[in-house]
């Protein structure tokens, strides 16, 4: 009886809803692919250069894609929050690089070194290299793990943060080991082309090979996670105390996690060697790639293997597509003297903060006036964006910034006359319902949290429409700033980009703070 | 019941102390195989820390604790899951993004497919043995009447239905000794009757129970042995009436 009854249930909760979260993120992939190629058939790029440029898309997105697992399968899963991505990318990077090329000796040129050389040059087979690269990166995030997880969760951020750093600074400063600033060049191609086509060729064999090693890696992480071994994963994150208690021994399952998760990061590294041909320990290695992928995750959708490869697509598409339209976008027709271009940079900046507070105070409104408890704490940061951006304004716009003060102190007196009282009482409210015993009877699905109370007062909701109002003066004031100064900076693109991410970011936080795939009930048969 | 007899659980002046407060204060206490026993002290007695302790979460300061032979104190707590002891929370900690029967399959002792590679190098033994504890699962639910709420989340479940997860899940590994932690609080009282009924017969099935409880009608109609705790030590102990009259026990606990 009762089994039948789950049953039910679960294919209820299965139904005939199509999966909208999936069907928009490949929406949106697509979209983002099209419209690079639309903005290089604009510039006039040939078709093979488009498509070329449409290849080194994908194969980088699969790179971030295989980094996204790994860092997945750590925090994800286990929930090990691992602040040195980068760092275990750089040791598959550098280790990939030092199997598989041509030995390569100092060069001396007149008494003058010009390149230091670097360690190895084995010339291995790339699958070789591949292997060593991960056994490398395992190795390096379980010695890290060994001491780090024994302690409390943040040490282990702090300690792969640092470890991350220091590996940037080896990697520009041994020069013997890692060719030092020069880095490490010629790494071999899986199929050397020497037809005029071979930009083309060579992008497509990457892409071929990358997607492959991604969809076998899908398939294994997917069959791991989803097993009682992946179980186990999740239960610790949920509360490694009581898996303990469980009778699991959380300490091996969190290494395993982190080492595996390290392993797949130094795949990625490997894979990034090949599809640039050299290794340097530039940006590529610097922490906004870490900062990249937690994005990635956590837009994607934590907890799954889907979210992390939608994340990664998504985010490295945004960049990607930023970087085609920027030569679309006219280059700056006045040549400025080096101040003013300076100046109207700053001006662009200040549309970019603008558009962007406005946005803000807009949700903010509407979440005061449906009494969200995110509301006010989107009002301490709306208030602390004012002040930054009053104080950066009335430098040179001294209207602009008038606005801000006049809410500002507003809003402190709503929040200490009414706000605070009224969520202080909700809280009071459902603190003592949940304590309520109650038999076990059908269950409940809550959709989204309750709204505190349902009566309102009078200065939360003056203070909600005020800040509608106010968004809805700001956002086209941005904007304008942005359409006046925005095409004589070069760089507008650039801040647009960050500021259509942020937007995106904060929409998606405040409406799905589990991303765009949910992690899914698993329902046992 | 008399103290020749040969315990399960023996706590030997153990010590634990947060800071400068002496939770638990060389206190000592037997627990009988086959009985329930129950653990009864005002609040802040120590009681839940002397359960932390027994079970490895926390690690004493001080003094032995033997179960069933084996000494204990000192071993992680898995170890000691796998020995045979296992322990339910006063507050319960519900795995809140799993559902209520993957919350009961974690408990499972020797799940082959636990193990990474077990996975791949024997992959029918990790599909029997995990058919094996779903099945396990569904029928400890069964037992606990939490079987439709199956595949829910358990974030999902009442305060009262989380008690009974706790239950449940401390049934899963087949333990020799439970220890409940204030188990029908926040349970109604027909369900809590149910609940006392179901651990009387698994009591008879021969396990044992130590619980922690200030529902008094429990204590004094489902105990057959009572300890009672104050400021760490344990003060008295006997059946639960004469328990019930001792004056130190009337001054500290019961009141007037």
């Amino acid at each position: 009886m009762a089994s039948t009854g789950s049953g039910e249930v679960a294919k209820q909760m299965a139904g005939r809803k199509l999966p909208w979260s999936e069907i928009i993120a490949f929406v949106a992939i697509a979209g983002i692919v099209l419209a690079g190629v639309l903005a290089g058939v604009l510039a006039g790029a040939s078709p093979q250069g488009i498509l070329t440029n449409v290849g080194f898309y994908a194969s980088i997105a699969v790179i971030f894609a295989v980094l996204a697992l790994g860092f997945n399968l750590q925090w994800g899963y286990t929930g090990l929050f691992n602040a040195g991505i980068a760092g275990f990318y750089l040791i598959g990077a550098y280790t990939m690089a030092i199997a598989i090329t041509a030995p390569a000796p100092p060069i001396v040129i007149g008494g003058i070194p010009v390149y230091p050389g670097h360690l190895g040059g084995y010339s291995l087979p790339l699958a070789v290299g591949a292997i060593l690269a991960m056994f490398a990166s395992g190795a390096a995030a379980a010695i890290i793990a060994l001491p780090a997880l024994r302690l409390r969760a943040d040490y282990l951020a702090i300690a792969t943060l640092a470890f991350a750093s220091i590996l940037q600074i080896f990697a520009n400063n041994l020069q013997s080991v890692t060719g030092g600033a020069i880095g490490i060049t010629g790494i071999p191609k899986p199929i050397e082309f020497v037809s005029a086509d071979a930009p083309f060729l060579n992008a497509s064999t990457i892409v071929g090979i990358g997607s492959a090693i991604l969809l076998v890696l899908i398939l294994l992480l997917q069959f791991m996670a989803e097993s009682p071994w992946g179980r186990v994963l999740r239960a610790v994150r949920e509360d490694e105390e009581a898996t303990m208690a469980l009778g699991k021994n959380t300490f091996n399952y969190k290494l395993q996690a982190f080492a595996l998760g390290g392993a797949l990061m130094g795949l990625a590294g490997a894979l990034f060697a090949v599809t640039l041909g050299y290794v340097s320990p530039s940006s590529s290695f610097a922490p906004t790639v870490t900062f990249s992928v937690w994005v990635m995750v956590i837009v994607g959708g934590s907890g799954n293997n889907r979210g992390a490869i939608v994340g990664a697509f998504l985010i490295y598409g945004m960049e990607w597509l930023s970087v085609q339209l920027k030569d679309l976008v006219p280059q700056n027709p006045l040549v400025l003297p080096p101040d003013l271009q300076g100046f109207a940079t700053f001006i662009v900046l200040i549309g970019v903060v603008v558009t962007l507070t406005g946005l803000l105070y807009i949700v903010t409104g509407w979440g005061l006036l449906k009494l969200r408890m995110w509301a006010w704490w989107l009002t301490v940061i709306a208030s602390i964006v004012s002040i930054v951006s009053q104080l950066t304004q009335f430098a040179v716009v001294p209207a602009y910034g008038f606005p801000y003060l006049i809410v500002l102190p507003i809003s402190l007196l709503v929040y200490f006359r009414w706000v605070r009282p009224t969520f202080m009482q909700a809280r009071a409210v459902s603190a003592s319902s949940s304590n309520e015993s109650l038999p076990p009877g059908p269950p409940s699905f809550p959709k989204r949290t309750p709204s505190m109370t349902p009566r309102r007062p009078v200065g939360v909701t003056v203070l909600g429409v005020l800040a509608i109002l106010f968004g809805f003066l700001a956002v086209p004031g941005g904007l304008v700033v942005l359409a006046a100064f925005g095409f004589i900076v070069r760089d507008t693109i650039f801040y647009i980009r960050i500021m259509i991410i942020g937007v995106l970011l904060i929409l998606l936080i405040l409406h799905r703070p589990e991303g765009i795939l949910r992690e899914k009930k698993r329902v046992l048969g | 019941m008399e103290s020749s007899q040969k315990s399960i659980l023996s706590v030997d002046g153990v010590e634990k102390a947060f800071g400068g407060i002496h939770a638990v204060d060389r206190c000592t206490l037997k627990v009988l195989p086959h009985s329930i026993t129950g653990l009864i002290g005002p609040n802040g007695a120590g009681k839940s820390t002397l359960f932390n302790i027994i079970a490895g979460l926390y690690r004493p300061d001080g003094g032995e604790i033997w179960f069933d032979g084996t000494r204990i104190d000192g071993l992680p707590p898995y170890e000691i899951v796998h020995l045979g002891l296992t322990k339910t929370w006063q507050i319960p900690h519900e795995l809140r993004n799993l559902t209520v029967l993957e919350n009961l399959v974690l408990a499972a002792k020797n799940n082959s497919g636990e193990r990474l590679l077990n996975l791949f190098f024997r992959p029918g033994q990790v599909k029997r043995d995990e058919r094996q504890w779903r099945a396990r699962g569904r029928e400890v639910l069964k037992l606990t009447q939490l079987d439709g709420l199956a595949n829910e989340h358990a974030r999902t479940l009442s305060g009262g239905q989380k008690k009974l997860l706790e239950l449940s899940r401390a049934l899963m590994s087949d333990p020799t000794l439970v220890l409940l932690d204030e188990p029908v609080a926040g349970v109604n009282p027909a369900l809590a009757g149910s609940l006392m009924d179901l651990i009387e017969k698994l009591r008879q099935n021969g396990r044992t129970f130590f619980l922690i409880e200030h529902d008094m009608n429990v204590v004094m109609n489902r105990c057959d042995w009572v300890i009672v705790m104050h400021q760490g030590r344990r003060i008295a102990e006997g059946r639960p009436e004469t328990v019930k009259a001792d004056p130190a026990v009337i001054e500290s606990y019961l009141g007037g």
